[in-house]
């Protein structure tokens, strides 16, 4: 058994009387890949900021190779050999690569005049040493994700470096990349180099990592080899909760489809797609990114408005020219990004609720009935339970998945036929995730018709009654949930 | 080589400076094909003297848009540097050169920057607010304080350095002359240091970085604060040159006829390419839209432009130059995004 | 941190109540308020001493109150901020004509006497007074530039801005006058008129483009009192010195250099400080319930025989011009 390369040992901190962190304890070996998992706000990028030296533990004591200390400086870590790479990788998009890659090291060494002939050394040493192949004249602002995560790491690798720490580095890359910075994860291991992976994604802690660590609020709750960890068990670590897979079983189906579509189109992004909901019913609709199942959400809700075909509502067919008319026709839609398109973040809880029923709360002069709007509120706040100390603060207090269940009262609240969700978990962590499954089985058992468009595959497989799969605008395949697995519906996708 | 010259002419077209040339040659010719008069010596030398002082002014905006920020109150800055400067060697009675009047009032200069740069960078409040207030704060200063008013004369060292020129252009038809002031030497080394500095200091290369990113300029150990405080000094200075070049050049200091210059100066700067968003943009770039800025000021009665209309074309100009390089950088983000979605599907 | 910074607004807040600290005493009788253009014009400065003199002489609570820089809008907030105040009467020598009517409708609405001093053209107002017939004094510029250029070529009008009032109708009243006294002169006719902000710099500039665009143009007949001092630098620069001319409104020591050294030949003026006063007397006598008739003798000189303009019950004219020149530059104290 090698020794320890980091061990951090009862690690207190709190914030104004906050206990971010109770009696941690952490430890990593050289060449380790390990995971240290936990829902928002369970400590874990305070644990990070402490190894790395941003923060000061109130207790506790750190080992670096064997040598103690309460507490480093940023520069104490960094000359313990650990790097940080954080979620927005710390590039600057508008310079060229070589200056991404070069300027820790020119102000490291204290320079002050700039030798581009030395930048470019130091960068083509930098990208050689995990076989990057980049043009180090390109600005990084027109690279890809993968490509800037690829530059960070090149970075981190500059100052003999021991651990990498990674904050949720697969979101924004495709499968591809994400597996690509695997192989590279794999190599680094092979050097000697620890990786510490910062995530709540359950395959990724399975994929790469030997060890996890998972956290929550505040306390270390499990440790040990990803070998004896299992969807179960992780899911019961992050949130302390226990779930069923509540496979999805509809009933009460309406024996009349609530929507239809029938052989729409647009501009080429789609064509000839129908299919049918019924109430109580939710249909699954999955493809790769540009399949058109964005689109296909969009001309549903009438942002942008199909060409081809046509839509039928309760039977009758209807031209969806504009959300106006979607939500005359008891459409809703809870879009893909809540953040830019579905919430109002600087606004109250209390208003985002009521924003799309607020003709309902007005009295005959036009004024605002405000007992009607406060007992509108209180409802959806009890009914999706909310966590949320006031109605009255503003959206972006929420967490990710109370967000999203905001977004879900403001519908709820026109008392629709249909609702079509694009994305309903993304970037929201595992209680939540659980609790929104509910919430939208629930829905359905009272006669909603719903329509899911996503590409986490358990979730269209654990939810949805029938599932599409579109494929270059195309329907490809028409499942039933039950009869079918990821392995098939990703045969269609690719 | 052929390969060679394409990928060169495809990375030109990426920037923002051919396109801003090309609409200020088509300018000029425009305006020789009007007037006859503008590649006139005389008048390439009245532009150029015209340049100065507002190509002194870009260059500070110029660093400060760079590093994400934005400063409206050079003007006033500027005036209130110069005028206590005249104004004190006025009252002292000083017959000396005009050195000390520039010393001084960069000295004064760098005190006004340092109070731009103590609150944005020390007490990182937003720079349009700051500026704003600032520049309230100097206008009250010098009206209140100093109890403003036109200075028709000034000392004779700021005199005869503004009357004294490195040539004269002699124009053979017209037989007008203009002359070119020293002044414009002292234009010419400052954009050469800053250019410099921009480019071959951790110091320079610190100012685009914050632009970028200035969470990550800290990250990667440029002294944030540091950087933005000695910037605004060092603006506060050009600026306060800029104010100097302009009294002697008038011959005389009058409190207020800067203020209101700060619009057409971002303009031109954010014309020449510069994101106003910070982190990207070019002292060529910059010298460029400045440069198509002043011509239009100074061309509209060669041009012929009815003096009822000078407004609007002046507006319009700055709506169609913006509105190229916007036009520019959608387009590249559309094919970046096409080139993203592309990587996705393989 | 925190402390530097409260430290520094306190002083940047605490210092104008100490600088206003002087101005403060509250004096007897009518409550007057001279509103310039702005207040740091030589111009208005100099219509500053007379108002001073004034309030000295009487003892009436008579001031002048004039914003940092030359803008319709701010001189039109200054006003509104008066009227709340409260005052007796506001005597306002206007920046922009139609943007400032409403408010002195507001002024005269709230009780407030107004008189005006080059606004002839304002319908809001109790009186306006000029130092003279606008007509008689462009004539007078005109004779001025006329006699410079020897009564013969091509000249053109410059103003501070197309809207200003009292340019304009000079400007005017200069051209016709040349067109029934000077057949030998001839206006520019691609460019008639031009402006100059009330900018010395920007005259500059303008005159320049105007001598090398039109090679044959002889002479600018300048109206505010930035006009001919920027013209004749650039006659002296574009090394026109004796070739072209200009005239205008000028103050007499601001411009020694230029007179002396023959650059430019005469200037025309007014006295502010006259007209201050001219615009406070008249104000006074409103509020004392005089009648405003036939011949006024408002004690001023130049503005003892004032008589209504043609067609206007307004509009007051005196017979206040002066020509300056080198050998009188240096008789008028300023």
């Amino acid at each position: 058994m090698a020794e320890s390369l980091l061990k951090a040992v009862d690690i207190y901190k709190s914030f104004v009387g906050v206990q971010a962190l109770k009696k941690v304890n952490f430890e990593i070996k050289p060449g380790e890949i390990h995971c240290l998992a936990g829902e928002n706000g369970s400590g874990k990028s305070t644990l990070i900021k402490i190894i790395s030296g941003v923060y000061s533990p109130d207790d506790g004591h750190m080992e670096f190779d064997g040598k103690s200390y309460s507490k480093i400086t940023p520069i104490e870590a960094i000359k313990n050999g650990i790097q940080v790479i954080y979620q927005d990788f710390s590039v600057f998009p508008n310079l060229t690569v070589m200056e991404n890659l070069a300027f820790n090291s020119e102000l490291a060494d204290r320079r002050h005049l700039v030798n581009w002939k030395r930048m470019r050394e130091i960068a083509e040493e930098a990208v050689a040493k995990i076989d990057f192949k980049v043009d180090l004249d390109a600005l990084v602002g027109n690279l890809t994700v993968a490509e800037k995560q690829m530059i960070a790491i090149s970075r981190a690798l500059m100052f003999n470096t021991k651990l990498i720490i990674m904050d949720e580095p697969t979101t924004a890359l495709t499968k591809k990349e994400v597996r690509n910075l695997f192989n590279i994860i794999l190599k680094l291991k092979e050097r000697g180099i620890a990786i510490l992976f910062v995530s709540h994604k359950l395959n990724e802690v399975f994929e790469i990592s030997e060890n996890f660590t998972i956290l929550r609020s505040g306390e270390l709750v499990a440790t040990g080899s990803t070998s004896e960890l299992d969807a179960k068990k992780f899911s019961y670590y992050m949130t302390g909760r226990d779930f069923q897979q509540r496979h999805f079983v509809p009933v009460n189906l309406s024996e009349n489809p609530i929507f239809e579509a029938r052989g729409v189109g647009m501009g080429g992004r789609f064509t000839d797609v129908s299919f049918a909901v019924h109430r109580g019913e939710i249909l699954g609709i999955t493809g790769l990114l540009d399949s058109g199942r964005t689109e296909l959400a969009l001309s549903i809700f009438g942002i942008k408005p199909i060409e081809t075909g046509q839509f039928l509502v309760d039977g009758n067919p209807v031209r969806i020219s504009s959300p106006q008319v979607a939500i005359g026709n008891n459409i809703g839609y809870v879009p893909e990004d809540r953040l830019s398109e579905g919430l109002f973040l600087s606004q109250s809880i209390a208003d985002n609720i009521v924003i799309s029923e607020i003709d309902r709360l007005v009295k005959s002069a036009g004024i605002l009935d405000k007992k009607k709007r406060s007992a509108e509120i209180d409802k959806w706040v009890n009914e999706l339970a909310i966590a949320t100390p006031d109605p009255n603060n503003a959206c972006q207090t929420l967490s990710g998945g109370n967000q999203q269940r905001i977004v879900l009262a403001k519908w709820l609240a026109c008392n629709l036929d249909v609702l079509v969700l694009n994305g309903p978990t993304v970037g929201v962590d595992i209680g939540s995730k659980h609790d929104i499954h509910g919430i939208l089985q629930q829905l359905a058992k009272e006669g909603l018709g719903l329509i899911i468009i996503s590409d986490d595959l358990p979730e269209v497989l654990e939810n949805c009654s029938r599932v599409l799969v579109m494929k270059a605008g195309r329907i490809v395949a028409d499942m039933n949930a039950g009869e079918t697995d990821e392995k098939t519906i990703l045969s269609y996708m690719l | 080589m052929e390969m060679k010259t394409q990928t060169l002419l495809k990375k030109l077209s990426r920037r923002n400076e051919p396109y801003i040339f090309l609409v200020l040659l088509a300018l000029c010719l425009l305006i020789e094909v009007r007037s006859g008069q503008f590649f006139s010596s005389n008048n390439l030398v009245d532009i150029a003297s015209a340049l100065i002082v507002p190509g002194l002014f870009a260059i500070g905006a110029f660093m400060v848009i760079v590093s994400g920020g934005i400063d409206v109150s050079f003007p006033a800055l500027a005036s209130l540097s110069v005028y206590a400067t005249t104004k004190y060697l006025l009252d002292t009675n000083y017959q000396g050169g005009v050195w000390v009047a520039i010393v001084m009032a960069l000295a004064i200069g760098a005190v006004l920057g340092a109070f731009n740069g103590l609150f944005i960078g020390y007490f990182k409040l937003p720079a349009l607010i700051v500026t704003l207030g600032s520049s309230s704060v100097f206008k009250g200063i010098m009206q209140g304080a100093l109890n403003s008013k036109q200075l028709t004369t000034i000392p004779v060292g700021m005199r005869e350095w503004g009357t004294s020129s490195l040539f004269i252009a002699k124009n053979p038809v017209s037989g007008l002359t203009s002359r070119m002031p020293v002044a414009s030497l002292a234009f010419v080394i400052v954009l050469a240091l800053v250019f410099l500095m921009l480019r071959y200091t951790m110091f320079g290369r610190g100012i685009y970085a914050i632009g970028g990113s200035e969470a990550s300029a800290h990250r990667a150990g440029f002294g944030v604060v540091k950087t933005k405080f000695i910037m605004y000094i060092m603006v506060g200075m050009i600026a306060s040159l800029a104010g100097v070049i302009r009294v002697c050049m008038m011959q005389q200091a009058h409190p207020t006829n800067m203020l209101g210059m700060e619009m057409n100066i971002i303009a031109g700067v954010v014309l020449g390419g510069t994101a106003i968003t910070g982190g990207r943009g070019t002292l060529l770039g910059c010298m460029l839209g400045t440069l198509l800025i002043v011509i239009v000021e100074n061309s509209l009665i060669l041009l012929g432009v009815p003096t009822s209309w000078k407004s609007v074309f002046t507006g319009a100009l700055i709506i169609i130059g913006t509105g190229v390089s916007a036009y520019q950088v959608i387009r590249m983000n559309s094919t970046r995004k096409i080139k993203a979605k592309i990587q996705e599907v393989v | 941190m925190k402390k530097v910074i409260a430290l520094v607004l306190l002083v940047l807040l605490v210092m104008p109540v100490l600088f206003a600290a002087g101005q403060a005493e509250k004096k007897g009788g009518y409550e007057i308020v001279v509103v310039p253009k702005d207040a740091s014009n030589p111009w208005f400065v100099r219509m500053k001493v007379g108002v001073d003199e004034y309030a000295k002489e009487t003892g009436l609570n008579v001031y002048q109150r004039g914003t940092p820089q030359i803008d319709a809008t701010l001189q039109a907030q200054l006003i509104q901020d008066l009227i709340a105040q409260g005052v007796d009467a506001l005597c306002v020598v206007p920046v922009d004509l139609e943007s400032l009517e409403p408010v002195l409708g507001q002024a005269r609405d709230a009780g407030i006497v107004v008189v005006t001093h080059e606004g002839a053209a304002l319908e809001n107002v109790d009186y306006d007074i000029e130092a003279f017939s606008n007509a008689g004094y462009g004539a007078f510029i005109m004779d001025n530039l006329a006699e410079a250029m020897g009564g013969e070529g091509v000249y053109t009008t410059m103003v501070a801005s197309l809207t200003n009032g009292s340019h304009n109708e000079w400007a005017d009243a200069g051209v016709a006058h040349q067109k029934s006294a000077y057949p030998k002169m001839q206006l520019l006719d691609a460019e008639k008129r031009v402006e100059s902000f009330d900018n010395g710099d920007v005259a500059y500039n303008v005159a320049k483009e105007l001598f090398k665009k039109y090679p044959n143009l002889k002479g600018i007949m300048g109206t505010s009192s930035y006009d001919a001092p920027g013209v004749a630098r650039a006659i002296e620069e574009l090394g026109l010195i004796g070739k072209a001319f200009t005239s205008g409104t000028g103050m007499p020591l601001d411009n020694a250099a230029l007179l002396e050294s023959g650059v430019v030949k005469s200037l025309t003026l007014w006295d502010p400080a006259l007209a201050g006063k001219a615009m406070i007397a008249l104000a006074v006598k409103v509020l004392d319930g005089d009648k405003i008739e036939g011949t006024v003798d408002l004690g001023v000189d130049g503005y003892t025989n004032m008589k209504f303009k043609a067609g206007s019950d307004t509009v007051l004219e005196g017979e206040g011009w002066i020509v300056i020149n080198a050998d009188n530059v240096y008789d008028f104290g300023f």
